[in-house]
């Protein structure tokens, strides 16, 4: 059986797409001893393991299914295994699987894979990835069980068409105006760490927006926001200390707590990083075009105060029909013990605040139902707790109060939570793959739009080729 | 919906003990029904409840007892439930809820040292266990890993295993008794069923310093955790369900219980075995009160001995004001205690004991006695922030030997069910006294090497009750004195067996629960016919 992707690792998961290409060799913030060693950081940097490795079961021999609009995606086996994995593969084989979603025997890719971002990837690091995944992972001689995708999408060449569209060949090209540091974000951000998958809205046929580049996009049950430069709407309130220091540790007091994908992203990738390649992200994020939405009118972490009406419900006997209960009823039993009376958290931080916090400062509000929901989770497999979970504990309306009072008094007080969004987040945080199940009536018709248009797309570009 | 009426094995109470043995159950393929008298609970609504109480202290104050299964309420007035026959009160406080008493304890989780199964054997008092401590080892360690214990290495409980994680933080407080006191007296943090990190979905302690009455976070395990993982297994759990009677059949098989639903209803379920877990009063009363043709006495009780040999550990306090600022309060209220008297051969003389730090705030005690004492204003805040910085306690947690007159009966009284209610016959022996003298000495030389001053001593004679409700269905090999064999099952009906802090022969120096589920997972793994475990390596 393969181990079903918990919401959060779903979500991360969604079908990718990043502008891509291969030559540029970006100047090394690390020079490990090996090419292995060197592929041991870059496949961290790449988060290999997320996709690549199920819960409870060995490093890099695949078996989880990623949910996707079209069903489920099972990851495959990149050990060195010769029976079962990538043991046989050439260089060129694991390049081309790698950068072009291509695999040895010539069929393509699904872009769960995100291989248009790993284009991006310089022929230095490939070969220290191939390096590291033949010499140093271990070969597990088992197979995951096999993708098995309804009609027409088990048509793995209908990918072909697709990457005609999408799959850009240009190079990363560092820019000679910008500084090493710079580039060697930008690198990172459009490649290995493909922050884009998740960040940067899509388009119909599910590419990335390119004139929207990390401006934030709907993974649901989530909400990747926007990391572009905007003081408002992204992260340009944010100096790169904080940046750097929520790369490592998923929290920026005062600003934001990392929960869901983007926990996972920070335990499995960006906390492993060098503290240099972590100050180049957000160098480059820092640099990076501002995207605003104009409805914002000031930064995400910048609403609330202290105070709330917590004091009002002493005394004040329960409804019989919990449903009933008020926001402050709600908040006192459930949340007030860490984040305190007055929203104001506990140990400096230690606890957040719940003024001045990220996900009480957006109109789009999934984050915060899914953090009550799911709580915070991060270090690793070991299920480190930093919230707990209140899925088992509030029912949809109370979470709705509660979610609501909280925006009133903390947050942003335009921003609503309905009982049925809670419904429709519990049901995605539960069972994952209904949720873009749902979504399945409009990834067909693109992905059948996408047979459709491939034709007239070889067409057009044998034409362009000819011309040129 | 028809309710459960049959199960391959009825288990009665859904404390730790009933709910953790009933996974065990259920890992084999068991159908298991779990009867509660009590009615859900939910913690949010016990937070809420904690809150708006105007009784800090009164850790019962957020548990009403539900008029169909009531318990022990002694404030603001005793309602008298739990009958004092006296000469010495005992006045046992407990919750008739689902998930039992744990809901609000401290969490301590000690294993017993090795001498305790051997007291009359090494000092000639009380009674030797039917098995040696070898046997519980693996149990401990199974019970350990469920709910998430961790503890100091060095408390002369052998493990052949470590604790699953390592201990929580120590509050400022400990760590100045620990360096202060040392060498005259090693100060360890407690061996507690607390999260020192995230366990089994479950935070780590931020210190909310509520373990009592109720944690708001579950960094603590508790009993509603147990019943709600024994749920999530498969178990059917029956609240509101308060069984009354214990049936048997002509050859004194177990064949039913019968229990009342709030509306007084009788309903019979039926089953394969019979796990009877709840606590040491109401296991007893329940058993005396399936009074019978062929068991006039009281079910599982030829030899007489159900509701005997009632023990808990009375405490004997001193309070005093420490040269330093130490403000208790941060961290759990129970974090330290010093475990170098728990043995020895003083054993055959007085009774041995731990010394336990308490890391309760000061604040609401010292407000409730200044208010009393008619302090205002400048002189109110000065005393308060005074005490509430040094003020410090200690208390003696004493062993006490089981007595056959200390028990449970069955009172002329009966509760809102028409139901007798238990009474308790209770003394507090010279064995136990001679060791709170001697522990006087302990407390004295423990405030001076803290710079104590203004010492308070409890009142020669008084003993305050620790609620470690054991003894009362003692185990043992011999059936003329005692209601279970060495694997819980009672000598009178072969497939009744009794998992509870009641089967305890005797009561050591520290908190009865772990030690009654380690007892209790040694029963499972009999009634499932596992092998002995293992002695440890």
């Amino acid at each position: 059986m393969p181990t079903p992707l918990s919401a959060m690792r779903l979500s991360r998961a969604a079908l990718v797409l990043c502008i891509a290409a291969a030559n540029a060799t970006p100047v090394f913030a690390v020079d490990p001893a090996t090419p292995a060693e060197r592929g041991h950081y870059l496949a961290l940097a790449g988060d290999c393991a997320a996709c690549h490795s199920a819960p409870g079961g060995k490093p890099m021999a695949g078996g989880l299914a990623i949910s996707t609009p079209i069903g489920a995606i099972v990851s495959s086996n990149i050990t060195p295994s010769k029976t079962h994995g990538i043991g046989n593969y050439t260089f060129e084989q694991f390049s081309d699987a790698l950068r072009k979603g291509v695999r040895a025997d010539g069929a393509r890719l699904y872009p769960a894979m995100p291989y248009t971002a790993y284009a991006k990837v310089s022929d230095d690091d490939v070969k220290a990835l191939y390096a590291y995944f033949m010499g140093e992972v271990a070969a597990v001689d088992t197979a995951p069980p096999a993708t098995d995708l309804p009609f027409p999408f088990d048509i793995r060449l209908s990918m072909a068409a697709w990457n005609l569209l999408f799959l850009d060949d240009k190079p990363f090209v560092p820019d000679a105006a910008r500084s090493a540091q710079w580039n060697r974000g930008a690198y990172l951000v459009q490649g290995l760490a493909h922050c884009g998958t998740c960040h940067t809205p899509r388009n119909l046929l599910m590419a990335e927006k390119s004139t929207q580049a990390l401006a934030g996009a709907d993974i649901a049950p989530w909400q990747a926001p926007n990391i572009t430069s905007d003081a408002f709407s992204g992260v340009g309130g944010w100096s790169e200390q904080e940046l750097t220091g929520y790369f490592q540790h998923g929290e920026a007091k005062g600003k934001a707590q990392a929960a869901g994908p983007m926990a996972e992203a920070i335990d499995d990738s960006l906390s492993h990083l060098t503290d240099a390649d972590r100050q180049a992200i957000a160098a480059y994020l820092l640099g990076a075009p501002a995207r605003r939405d104009p409805n914002d009118t000031r930064a995400a972490y910048a609403w609330g105060e202290p105070g709330g009406d917590v004091d009002s419900v002493r005394g004040v006997p329960w409804p019989t029909d919990r449903d009933q209960l008020t926001g402050p009823q709600l908040y006192d039993a459930h949340c007030a013990t860490c984040h305190g009376a007055s929203g104001q958290g506990s140990f400096e931080g230690g606890l957040p605040s719940l003024f001045h916090n990220s996900a009480l400062g957006r109109m789009d509000t999934s984050n915060l139902v899914m953090v009550i929901l799911d709580g915070v989770h991060r270090g690793g497999d070991g299920g480190g707790v930093q919230m707990p979970a209140f899925a088992n504990q509030l029912s949809d309306t109370q979470l709705a109060t509660l979610g609501n009072w909280l925006l009133q008094h903390y947050g942003r007080p335009q921003a609503v939570i309905s009982v049925a969004q809670v419904a429709r987040s519990r049901t995605a945080a539960t069972s994952a793959s209904l949720i873009w199940m749902a979504r399945a009536g409009l990834g067909a018709v693109v992905l059948l739009l996408m047979i459709a248009i491939a034709v007239g797309a070889r067409h057009l570009r044998r034409r362009r080729q000819a011309g040129t | 919906m028809t309710e459960p009426s049959s199960a391959d094995f009825v288990v009665i109470g859904s404390g730790i003990i009933g709910c953790v043995t009933s996974l065990k159950f259920l890992q084999r393929g068991a159908s298991v029904l779990i009867l509660e008298a009590g009615p859900r609970v939910v913690r949010d609504e016990i937070v809420a409840r904690f809150r708006d109480s105007p009784r800090r202290g009164d850790w019962m104050s957020p548990y009403p007892p539900a008029p169909w299964a009531p318990h022990p309420i002694y404030q603001p007035k005793d309602s008298g439930y739990l009958v004092q026959a006296g000469p010495y009160p005992y006045p046992a406080e407990y919750i008739r809820q689902v998930g039992g008493t744990t809901w609000h304890w401290a969490a301590h989780a000690w294993r017993l040292v090795p001498n305790d199964l051997r007291i009359h054997s090494l000092y000639g008092v009380g009674v030797d266990w039917p098995f040696d401590y070898e046997a519980l080892d693996a149990h401990y360690q199974d019970a350990e890993e469920t709910l998430g214990v961790s503890g100091a290495p060095d408390t002369g409980s052998p493990r052949s295993k470590p604790f699953p994680m390592e201990p929580v933080a120590e509050p400022w407080a400990m760590r100045r008794l620990r360096e202060r006191l040392a060498p005259a007296y090693p100060v360890v943090t407690n061996t507690t069923a607390r999260n020192s990190r995230s366990y089994d979905g479950r935070p780590a302690c931020c210190g909310n310093n509520s373990c009592q009455p109720i944690c708001p976070i579950d960094a603590q395990f508790h009993g509603g955790i147990a019943a709600a993982k024994a749920e999530a297994a498969g178990a059917r759990l029956l609240p509101n369900a308060n069984v009354y009677r214990i049936e048997h059949d002509a050859s004194g098989r177990i064949v039913a219980v019968h229990y009342y639903d709030p509306q007084k209803v009788s309903h019979r379920v039926t089953g394969k075995n019979f796990i009877l877990a709840a606590n040491g009063i109401e296991s007893p009363r329940l058993l005396l009160l399936s009074a019978s043709d062929k068991y006039p006495q009281g079910l599982a009780n030829s030899s007489g001995m159900v509701g005997r040999n009632l023990m808990d550990h009375p405490s004997t306090s001193l309070t005093f004001d420490a040269e330093e600022e130490l403000w208790l309060g941060r961290g759990p209220q129970s974090p330290s205690s010093i475990n170098t008297l728990r043995d020895g051969a003083f054993r055959s003389e007085h009774a041995p004991y731990r010394l336990d730090f308490t890391n309760i705030s000061r604040i609401a005690g010292t407000t409730q006695s200044l208010i009393d004492e008619g302090v205002y204003g400048a002189e109110f805040e000065r005393r308060l922030r005074f005490s509430a910085a040094h003020e410090l306690n200690v208390k003696t947690v004493l062993e006490v030997l089981p007595h056959p007159e200390n028990r449970i009966t069955l009172s002329d009284q009966k509760d809102a069910m028409g139901i007798p209610k238990p009474q308790a016959h209770y003394s507090i022996d010279e064995y136990t006294r001679r060791a709170a003298v001697v522990a006087n000495a302990d407390f004295a030389r423990i405030a001076e090497l803290m710079g104590g001053a203004n010492l308070r001593y409890s009142k020669e004679g008084n003993f305050a009750n620790n609620q470690h409700i054991c003894g009362t269905m003692s185990m043992g090999n011999d059936a003329a004195s005692s209601v279970v064999d060495g694997f819980g099952r009672s000598h009178d009906h072969e497939n009744l067996f009794i998992t509870s802090t009641g089967v305890l022969p005797t009561a050591g120096t520290c908190n009865s629960t772990l030690t009654g589920l380690a007892v209790a997972l040694r029963t499972a793994a009999h009634v499932l016919g596992d092998a002995p475990a293992p002695p440890h390596a």
